[in-house]
C-alpha cells in the first residue's frame, strides 16, 4: 500500500504522447448550466473536549453530471447537518442531500428534491480524456455571482494518497494562477470535464482525473458497494543490482523488492513475503523504480494498479520472483476502513468517542485527536502518541486508548496533571478500545479500579475508588463541567481477539 | 524530555562593593580552545572554537570550574586577576553529570599569593550572594549580587538527563561566567552554571552539597558519578490509592512507580512500595523531603552519598512498614540518552558504509530530532524501547550514518541516517556485531537490513573489501574504526 519512506522518488512525471494542441477557449456561459455552488453546514468536534460540538460552514463547487445528480468531492461533507445548492452563482438556495459518498475516492453525489431546481440545468460531459503534456485547461467556478474561468496548465499525473484517506490513486497536477481552489471546481477542456480539484498549494492544483471519477461512478451505478482496495504491503525500489543478485534474479534488473507484509486483520494468509521481487502486476511490467506504463496516463507508481478498475475483494494477478524462481500469485485486495488502522487517520460522520470515569477522560488515539495540537501537530503532539501512527494494527493491538486528561475533582486529587498516557490494562484486563475499557470497569479489584499504562518515564499506574463513590464523583464532575453523557461510543469494535 | 530549555551559560552578578577578604584574587579567567566531534562523520572534528569561562582556587592547588567550560578542550589557558600572563592548565577530574571539573596547573608558582576559597553551607532562600566571574562583554572581573530565590532539583543541561540540587537566583545570566564562585560571608556557596534562555532574572548555581559530594567522590582519584535511586518515584496523594495500599491518609509516603533493571534498587524496591523515609528524611505524599528548610524532590535522599553507598529506607509494603537498604549507584546505562563529552564517538567503516552508535549527540548533530520517520525510529530506540520492550533493547543501537560514495555502494537507495537492524541475518546489538558480521562473512553479498520497515541493501563483499582502503584514503579517514 505504501512505499517505504526512505525512497521518495517514486512519483514520476507522466510522459504522455504530446498532443498539446490548444483547446478552444470555452466561453463561460457553456458551463453556467452545469456548475453549482454548494453550502454545507456541519458539526465540527473538539477532540480535546469531545463532548463539545460547534457549527461549521463550508462552501464547495458541484457539477451536474446526470439525472438530478451533482458531483462533488467528499471533503467537508462529513458530519453535515444541512446541504444547500445554488445555481447561476446567486439567488435562491435549494436544500439538497448527499445521496452517496465515498471518502476514500473523495467523491460524492448530491441531489435535490425540488423538481423546479433542475429545470434549466444541463449535465456536464464526463467523457474527457487525459490531457497531454503542457495542455491548457480551465478551472471553472462561481465567484461573486460571475462564472470565473481560469487558465491552468497540465503538469503531471501522479499516484498519491487520496485527500483524507490512505488509498492511492491517480491524480492530476495543474499549474494555475487561481486562488483558493481545491473545493471541487471542475477542470475543463474541449467542452468536457477533465477532472475536479481537491487541493491547492501555491500555484499547484491537485485534481481527481475524470477517468478515475467515471470508474468510481460506474461501479457505484452498477451496485458495487465494496469500495476501493489497496496493496497492504511495503516495497522498495530494486535499483541495487547486488540486492537482485542476492535474491538470485535471473535476467535484466527489474521489479521491486517487498520489504514488509503486515498481518491482515481479516485473518487471510499473506500472499507476499519480504524479499519477494514483484515483476508484473495484472500483466504490466514493473520497473526498478516501481513504475508501470499505464496505457492512459503513462508511467505511474504500481500502487495505481490497486485502484485501476479494481475494487476491494478483487483479485490482482502478480508475477513475483521468490527463492530463485518465478511464481504466479493472486493478491486479493483488502478493503480500506479508517477503523482498521492502529491510529485512524480520520473519523467521519460520528462524534468523537470518549469515556469519563471519576473525571479521568479516556479516548481512542486517532489522528484527529493528535491534530488538536494545531497546524504543526506532527511536530508538536506528544512524540510517543505520534509515533504509534507508524505501527500497524494487529489482532492483539487493533487500536489504542489513552488517558487524554483529568477533569479535576476531590475524587481524582493527585492525578490532575496526568495526560497522554496509553492504557495497557484496566483491572488486570487488556484494553485496546473503549468498549473493552467499559467492560473492564465493570470488574473492579477489591473495590478499586486499577489502571495500568504502557511503561513510560512518568507514570505507570493509577488507582481509583470503584462503586458508588465513583458513580457519585462522575455525576458531580459531569454536572460541574456541563457534560451531558459520561460515555459516547459510536465506533464499531474493531477486531476480534 | 529531549529538548531541555535550560542552557548552559554564565552567571554574572553586579558589583560587590567591599569584602573583608578579596576573593577576586582567587577567581580565574579561563579560555578554552575546544574541538568537538562531528557525530555523523565520527572520525572528523569541527573547527577549533574559543570560549570563555571562570573558575576559582580551592585547597590543594586546584581550580574548580564547570565541566562544560573545559569539555572537548584542546587547550586551557588561565589568567589570574589583573595579570596578563597566560598559564596552561590540565583537567584533573571532570564530572559531566554534575557539571563540575578540577583543573591543575603545571607551574605551581601560579598559586603564589592566591588564597584557596573555602566552601560554605547551602545558602538560605531570600539571602543574597555575589557571583564573581569573567562574563562576555569585557576583559575584567565582574560581580553580580543576587537573591537566593529557590532551591530544588532541576535539570542539569550539560548532561541533559540528570536532575540534581540547584539554587536559583534572580541574577542576570551572561555567557562566559560559568564556573565562577558564588560567595556569601566570604565562603563559596555555589558554582554558577546555567540560565534559561528567554527567562530573564533567573540564574542557577551548583550548591555546596553537590560540590562536596563531588570532592569526596574524587578523593580516591577516580570519579564515579552521582548515585541515583534506580526507581521512579511519584506522589501518592489520591485517597483511593492510599486506601488500596492500606496506607494511613496522613500525608506521608511517595509511591515507587517503576524500578530500573540492573540497579541497586532492582532487588530491593518494587512497584507500589511506598517510601516513608529515605535516609534521615521523612517523605511527604507529594514526593518531597524537607532538606535544610527547603521542600525538594525526595530523589535527593539518594544523591547525597557516593556510588556504592547503602541508603537506609523505610518502606510501606503489604500493609505495614519495614526497613530496607538501597545500594545507590551512578548509572552508566543511560549515557547515550544524555550528552556525551571528551570521548570520540565509536564508528566502523566498511565499503563506504559508516556505522556509528545511536546517541542523543548523533541525533542532534544529524538534525534527527523531529517526528519524521527516521527521527521517530531513533527517538523510540533511544528513549522508549528500554521501557516498553526491555527484552528487545539493544546494548548499543547502531545507525548507518552515511554512505561514502564509491562504485561499490553507488546503487544504494539509502544514503544513511537509518537504524541498522540486521546484517546477514544477525541482529545488531552493538558496533562490534557489525564488525563481526562483515569480517567473518563468507557471503558473496552482505545483506544489511534497516529500521522497523525492513528496507535492505546488499553489498558485494569481495568488492567492498577491495574498495575499503581506497575509500578511506579518498575521504581522509585514517582508521576504519574507533571503538
Amino acid at each position: 500500500m505504501k512505499q517505504c519512506p526512505l525512497f521518495t522518488l517514486l512519483v514520476l512525471i507522466a510522459t504522455l504522447p504530446s498532443f498539446a494542441e490548444s483547446p478552444p477557449i470555452i466561453a463561460p456561459s457553456a458551463w453556467e448550466k452545469s456548475v453549482l455552488r454548494i453550502e454545507v453546514a456541519r458539526k465540527a468536534y473538539d477532540y480535546y473536549q469531545p463532548w463539545n460540538r460547534r457549527n461549521d460552514r463550508a462552501m464547495k463547487t458541484g457539477i451536474v453530471v446526470g439525472e438530478r445528480q451533482i458531483l462533488a468531492t467528499a471533503q467537508d461533507l462529513s458530519d453535515q447537518t444541512l446541504v444547500r445548492v445554488q445555481k447561476n452563482g446567486r439567488g435562491k438556495w435549494t436544500t439538497a442531500r448527499v445521496e452517496w459518498i465515498d471518502y476514500h475516492a473523495n467523491l460524492a453525489l448530491l441531489t435535490a428534491e425540488d423538481a423546479a431546481f433542475w429545470s434549466d440545468l444541463r449535465p456536464a460531459n464526463l467523457s474527457g480524456k487525459p490531457p497531454g503534456e503542457g495542455a491548457q485547461l480551465q478551472i471553472v467556478r462561481w465567484r461573486e455571482g460571475k462564472l470565473e474561468n481560469r487558465q491552468a496548465e497540465f503538469t503531471q499525473f501522479t499516484v498519491r494518497e487520496s485527500e483524507g484517506s490512505a488509498i492511492n490513486h491517480v491524480q492530476m497536477e495543474l499549474d494555475s494562477e487561481i486562488h483558493d481552489a481545491g473545493s471541487g471546481e471542475p477542470v475543463v477542456a474541449d467542452l468536457r470535464i477533465a477532472g475536479i480539484t481537491f487541493s491547492q498549494r501555491g500555484r499547484a492544483c491537485r485534481v481527481i482525473p475524470v477517468s478515475f471519477i467515471r470508474s468510481v461512478l460506474e461501479a457505484h451505478k452498477s451496485g458495487n458497494q465494496r469500495g476501493l482496495g489497496y496493496f497492504h504491503f511495503y516495497w522498495q525500489p530494486a535499483e541495487n543490482p547486488a540486492s537482485l543478485a542476492q535474491l538470485q534474479l535471473i535476467g535484466e534488473p527489474r521489479g521491486v523488492l517487498v520489504i514488509d507484509v503486515p498481518e491482515r486483520l481479516d485473518g487471510s494468509a499473506p500472499v507476499l513475503k519480504p524479499h519477494d521481487i514483484i515483476l508484473q502486476i495484472d500483466g504490466f511490467d514493473v520497473d526498478m523504480q516501481g513504475d508501470y506504463t499505464d496505457p492512459e496516463f503513462g508511467p505511474l507508481t504500481l500502487e495505481n494498479l490497486s485502484t485501476r478498475g479494481k475494487w476491494a475483494g478483487d483479485d490482482v494477478k502478480m508475477k513475483i520472483w521468490r527463492d530463485g524462481k518465478p511464481l504466479d500469485v493472486t493478491y486479493r485486495l483488502p478493503g480500506y476502513d479508517f477503523q482498521n488502522s492502529l491510529v485512524p487517520i480520520a473519523v467521519r460522520d460520528q462524534p468523537p468517542d470518549y469515556l469519563i470515569v471519576g473525571g479521568l477522560v479516556f479516548q481512542p488515539l486517532t489522528t484527529p485527536y493528535l491534530q488538536r495540537w494545531g497546524a504543526e501537530w506532527e511536530r508538536t503532539a506528544p512524540f510517543r502518541l505520534n509515533y504509534y501512527r507508524s505501527d500497524e494494527a494487529t489482532k492483539t493491538k487493533p487500536s489504542l486508548v489513552i488517558l487524554s486528561q483529568v477533569l479535576p475533582d476531590k475524587f481524582n486529587i493527585g492525578y490532575q496533571e496526568y495526560r497522554s498516557f496509553v492504557v495497557n490494562q484496566v483491572n488486570g484486563q487488556r484494553v485496546t478500545s473503549l468498549t473493552e475499557l467499559q467492560a473492564a470497569l465493570k470488574q473492579p479489584k477489591d473495590s478499586f479500579h486499577v489502571i495500568d499504562f504502557v511503561p513510560n518515564e512518568s507514570l505507570q499506574r493509577i488507582v481509583l475508588a470503584a462503586g458508588e463513590a465513583e458513580r457519585q464523583a462522575t455525576q458531580r464532575i459531569l454536572q460541574r463541567f456541563g457534560i451531558t453523557d459520561a460515555v459516547q461510543i459510536t465506533s464499531k469494535t474493531v477486531a476480534a481477539k | 524530555m529531549f529538548l531541555k530549555t535550560v542552557s548552559v551559560c554564565a552567571v554574572f552578578f553586579a558589583t560587590a562593593l567591599c569584602f573583608a577578604i578579596e576573593p577576586e584574587r582567587s577567581v580565574i579567567q579561563i579560555q578554552t580552545y575546544r574541538q568537538s566531534p562531528d557525530w555523523s562523520a565520527p572520525w572528523r572534528f569541527d573547527a577549533v572554537q574559543r570560549s570563555g569561562g571562570s573558575g576559582f582556587v580551592i585547597r590543594g592547588k586546584r581550580i574548580m570550574t564547570n565541566a562544560h567550560v573545559v569539555s572537548w578542550a584542546r587547550q586551557i589557558i588561565l589568567r589570574k586577576y589583573q595579570d596578563a600572563k597566560p598559564h596552561i592548565a590540565q583537567v584533573e577530574f571532570v564530572a559531566h553529570d554534575c557539571d563540575l571539573a578540577i583543573l591543575t596547573v603545571e607551574d605551581e608558582s601560579f598559586f603564589d599569593g592566591l588564597p584557596a576559597l573555602e566552601f560554605g553551607e547551602l545558602p538560605p532562600v531570600r539571602s543574597t550572594a555575589v557571583t564573581y566571574g569573567y562574563p562576555a562583554g569585557g576583559e575584567e572581573i565582574s560581580y553580580t549580587r543576587g537573591v537566593v530565590s529557590r532551591i530544588e532539583l532541576s535539570p542539569y543541561s550539560h548532561i541533559g538527563n540528570r536532575r540534581l540540587l540547584t539554587v536559583q537566583t534572580d541574577a542576570v545570566i551572561n555567557p562566559g561566567n560559568s564556573g565562577g564562585p558564588v560567595i556569601q560571608d566570604d565562603r563559596v556557596v555555589g558554582v554558577a552554571f546555567q540560565g534559561i534562555p528567554g527567562l530573564e532574572g533567573a540564574g542557577f548555581f551548583i550548591p555546596p552539597p553537590v560540590i562536596q559530594r563531588f570532592l569526596k567522590d574524587i578523593e580516591d582519584k577516580r570519579y564515579d558519578g552521582v548515585p541515583l535511586a534506580g526507581a521512579g518515584i511519584t506522589p501518592l496523594q489520591n485517597p483511593a490509592y492510599r486506601a488500596r495500599l492500606k496506607l494511613p491518609n496522613n500525608n506521608l509516603g511517595a509511591r515507587v512507580d517503576r524500578v530500573r533493571s540492573r540497579t541497586g534498587a532492582t532487588n530491593v524496591l518494587r512497584a507500589d512500595d511506598v517510601l516513608l523515609k529515605i535516609g534521615e528524611f521523612p517523605v511527604a505524599s507529594d514526593g518531597t523531603v524537607l532538606y535544610q528548610g527547603n521542600r525538594v524532590f525526595c530523589a535527593l535522599g539518594f544523591q547525597l552519598g557516593q556510588s556504592g553507598d547503602s541508603v537506609p529506607v523505610q518502606l510501606w509494603r503489604d500493609g505495614h512498614a519495614q526497613d530496607a537498604q538501597v545500594t545507590v549507584e551512578a548509572e552508566t546505562d543511560d549515557q547515550r540518552e544524555g550528552n556525551q563529552y571528551d570521548v570520540q564517538p565509536r564508528y566502523f567503516v566498511f565499503g563506504g558504509l559508516v556505522f556509528t552508535s545511536l546517541s542523543r549527540d548523533y541525533m542532534r548533530d544529524s538534525g534527527r530530532e523531529g517526528a519524521e520517520t527516521a527521527a521517530g525510529e531513533f527517538n523510540y530506540e533511544l528513549f522508549f524501547r528500554s521501557r516498553e520492550e526491555p527484552e528487545m533493547t539493544r546494548e548499543e543501537p547502531v545507525v548507518l550514518s552515511s554512505v561514502l560514495s564509491d562504485p561499490v555502494n553507488a546503487n544504494f537507495s539509502t544514503r544513511g541516517r537509518v537504524l541498522v537492524d540486521r546484517i546477514n541475518g544477525i541482529r545488531i546489538e552493538k558496533i562490534a556485531d557489525v564488525i563481526c558480521a562483515f569480517t567473518t562473512s563468507t557471503n558473496t553479498h552482505d545483506m544489511i537490513e534497516f529500521g522497523k520497515r525492513g528496507t535492505f541493501e546488499c553489498l558485494d563483499h569481495a568488492e567492498a573489501v577491495r574498495a575499503n582502503d581506497k575509500i578511506l584514503k579518498t575521504y581522509g579517514i585514517s582508521q576504519d574504526r574507533h571503538l
